[in-house]
């Protein structure tokens, strides 16, 4: 740097925020349309080292109290630096330009947000060169990776409005990406202890294929409250081996969920409601529950007050699901989880869904398989669960082909002989009894 | 950064109070105020103009949680939406709590509005909290450290019960408070023997204000000069010495 640098760069400026009183310029803003920063990959050899390009008005040049379009363009490349990490680079850009005394920066994308304050312009930041150098210094010894950098600023909206537009696309393109992304594409998973003043062994493990059950944190948001505050609720989980490819276990899951339970909870299978399936805080949007009659599952969201097929409303169900148990059977989860690939994967996923209430039916429809769609019931159908029965085999439900195997015992006349001593003696006589049971034992007298 | 919190029985006068604190304050320094009663009127007792409550931008991140771009993360979207609602005002910014929470799962906005409050508040010279009396807000979306409760009462047995009350539930809250203090507002037969059985320190009197009254019934900003407004900064004098 040619000249002494103005202002001081410290993690203490985070959070610092001008107040309109202070602000010398507002750039970008709700009252600029237009406004974008934007980071992209290149080749080696198309990045000037270092260079920091200035494309319209300068600090200096701007009115005190204006407000103006702006861009930072971030540029960069490295051996190491791929497409995937543009977004996590570009998620930087708040972190290091707050670390500029009297510069604010808030927001994302193209909302962005920033401030330069009356000080910080008086002790000669008036220039966004020295921007420009602040964050090259950070990026380079913050992300090693990085091995080239330039940096764009633009503030006439000739030049941002046409920019800003075409970032949308790359952003929308990056989002698709992301939205695609499944938990054998990462090495992290999230967990998330934020329930545990309610439920004191519950943990949630958050893959990009399992949203938390609040619904409200998704693996890219535990990974940026995970470095925020990596001692904080929300804490990263090295994912570890897969050691069941059909339930979905991983050691590195199974060694979280032990030690935040303190013991209670030993395994997590990620993608089923049988065997050991996740814990369920208190804050659940809905709650799958198993209904042994049509060997199927239903589902219940918290705003649906009246009854289920299964004759209790959500309120009895959370009660049961509730409090950090492991349960067999009963499980809460987000509504976005039914949009998960892997939604009750182990299981038999939609196939095995059954009843649901008509608001959520409709909410997810872009979720459930087309051909399924009309297979399940919900409230206006019916909650009785005979009538489910009938209906689902109407219908040809894929569950139906689970019930085949079952047991029936069909029989006129069937004698029964009490196993137990204090009947002994007695003797048993069904009448035109069918008798459902999951495993029949005849032994010879 | 100098916290104070006001409180007390609904009626007493706290909205006023807390407005009388906060012009008193900027005097002195910058002020980040809040409003945590549901029922938000300090902005219309400050002359505030407010363009959005913390309760409002709560309920649009629930709605809207699964609608956000995957990578543009909660944290930062709610962080922006703070700022974006602050009211900015001549010496003191305003940010309004709003709306009570409905029947949805809190723990990750509250979790996040607490960091972004907390980090907001250290910009300030003072911050003063105007409370609702069950200091929800103060326990659940926030962390700062009060330094100063002050409850108000007017004189009946109710605005006493409410005020020990109150102090209760700051002792089991923990004792984050440094001194608890009672105003007696606009009595006109002050019962100071009463007040000071409740437990609270005794910190002193703001007499009936008939300009205050006038513009509380025209529903019009706090006039700039005014009898309670003089009483405020001898009150807030001995506060700031001890």
């Amino acid at each position: 740097m040619a000249k002494e640098f103005p202002v001081e760069i410290g993690v203490v400026y985070e959070g610092e925020r001008i107040r309109k009183d202070n602000m010398r310029v507002e750039l970008g803003g709700t009252k600029v349309p237009y406004k974008a920063e934007l980071v992209q990959s290149r080749a080696m050899d198309e990045i000037e080292d270092g260079k920091i390009t200035v494309k319209g008005r300068d600090l200096k040049d701007m009115e005190e109290g204006g407000r103006y379009p702006f861009v930072i363009l971030v540029e960069v490349a490295g051996k190491e630096v791929e497409k995937d990490l543009e977004a996590v680079i570009e998620r930087r850009i708040h972190d290091f330009s707050n670390y500029v005394e009297g510069f604010m920066h808030v927001n994302q994308r193209y909302d962005i947000w920033c401030r330069v304050s009356k000080k910080s312009f008086q002790k000669g930041f008036d220039s966004f060169t020295y921007l420009g150098q602040a964050l090259i210094k950070l990026f380079k010894a913050e992300l090693p990776i990085i091995e080239k950098i330039q940096i764009t600023f633009m503030t006439e909206e000739e030049d941002v409005k046409p920019f800003a537009e075409n970032a949308r696309e790359i952003y929308e393109a990056r989002d698709a990406r992301a939205r695609a992304l499944s938990d054998d594409d990462v090495d992290e998973f999230y967990g998330c202890v934020l329930c545990q003043s309610f439920a004191p062994t519950h943990a949630c493990a958050i893959t990009p294929d399992r949203i938390s059950l609040c619904g409200a944190i998704n693996w890219f948001d535990g990974r940026a409250a995970a470095r925020v505050d990596p001692k904080g609720p929300n804490f990263k989980i090295e994912k570890g081996e897969l050691i069941d490819p059909e339930k979905f276990e991983y050691t590195g899951i199974n060694k979280m969920i032990k030690e935040k339970s303190l013991g209670e909870n030993e395994r997590f299978w990620l993608h089923t409601m049988f065997g050991y399936p996740h814990t369920s805080c208190g804050c659940f949007e809905a709650i799958a529950f198993f209904i042994p009659e049509v060997d199927g599952i239903g589902i219940c969201h918290r705003n649906y007050h009246g009854e289920t097929v299964i004759g209790v409303p959500f309120s009895t169900l959370a009660t049961q699901t509730g409090g950090g148990k492991q349960l067999d059977g009963f499980l809460g989860i987000a509504i976005e989880y039914m949009r998960s690939p892997k939604f009750f994967k182990t299981d038999g996923g939609w196939n095995r869904i059954v009843w649901m209430p008509k608001f959520i039916k409709e909410q997810v429809q872009d979720a459930i398989p087309e051909e399924l769609y009309d297979k399940i019931a919900t409230e206006e159908i019916t909650t009785d669960i005979n009538e489910l029965k009938q209906f689902l085999e109407e219908k040809e439900h894929p569950v139906t082909e689970r019930w085949v195997e079952e047991a029936v015992l069909a029989a006129e006349e069937l004698e029964v002989i009490p196993m137990s001593e204090a009947f002994a003696g007695t003797r048993l006589i069904l009448k035109n009894a069918r008798i459902h049971a999951d495993k029949v034992i005849i032994r010879r007298r | 950064m100098h916290a104070f919190a006001v409180s007390g029985k609904g009626g007493t006068g706290k909205t006023v109070l807390s407005a009388l604190i906060i012009r008193e304050l900027t005097k002195k320094g910058v002020v980040l105020a809040i409003d945590a009663d549901a029922d938000s009127n300090l902005p219309d007792v400050l002359g505030a103009e407010v363009e959005g409550t913390v309760g409002d931008i709560r309920e649009e991140l629930l709605q809207k949680k699964c609608k956000l771009p995957p990578e543009y993360t909660k944290d930062v979207w709610l962080e922006g939406k703070t700022y974006e609602i602050l009211s900015e005002n001549n010496g003191f910014d305003l940010l309004v709590m709003g709306r009570p929470e409905g029947p949805e799962c809190y723990c990750m906005v509250n979790n996040l509005l607490r960091r972004i409050i907390d980090m907001l508040s250290q910009n300030y010279d003072y911050t003063v909290i105007d409370s609702e009396a069950g200091l929800e807000h103060i326990s659940r979306r926030t962390t700062i450290g009060v330094q100063d409760m002050v409850v108000v009462a007017d004189g009946s047995q109710q605005s006493f019960d409410t005020a020990s009350r109150i102090k209760n539930l700051a002792d089991e809250l923990g004792a984050r408070f440094d001194h608890i203090y009672l105003v007696l507002n606009k009595t006109k037969t002050p019962d100071i023997k009463r007040a000071e059985m409740t437990g609270l320190t005794f910190l002193g009197l703001i007499p009936y204000d008939p300009d205050i009254e006038k513009a509380c019934y025209n529903g019009v900003p706090l006039p700039e000069h005014s009898k309670a407004a003089a009483s405020v900064h001898e009150l807030l004098e001995k506060i700031l010495q001890r």
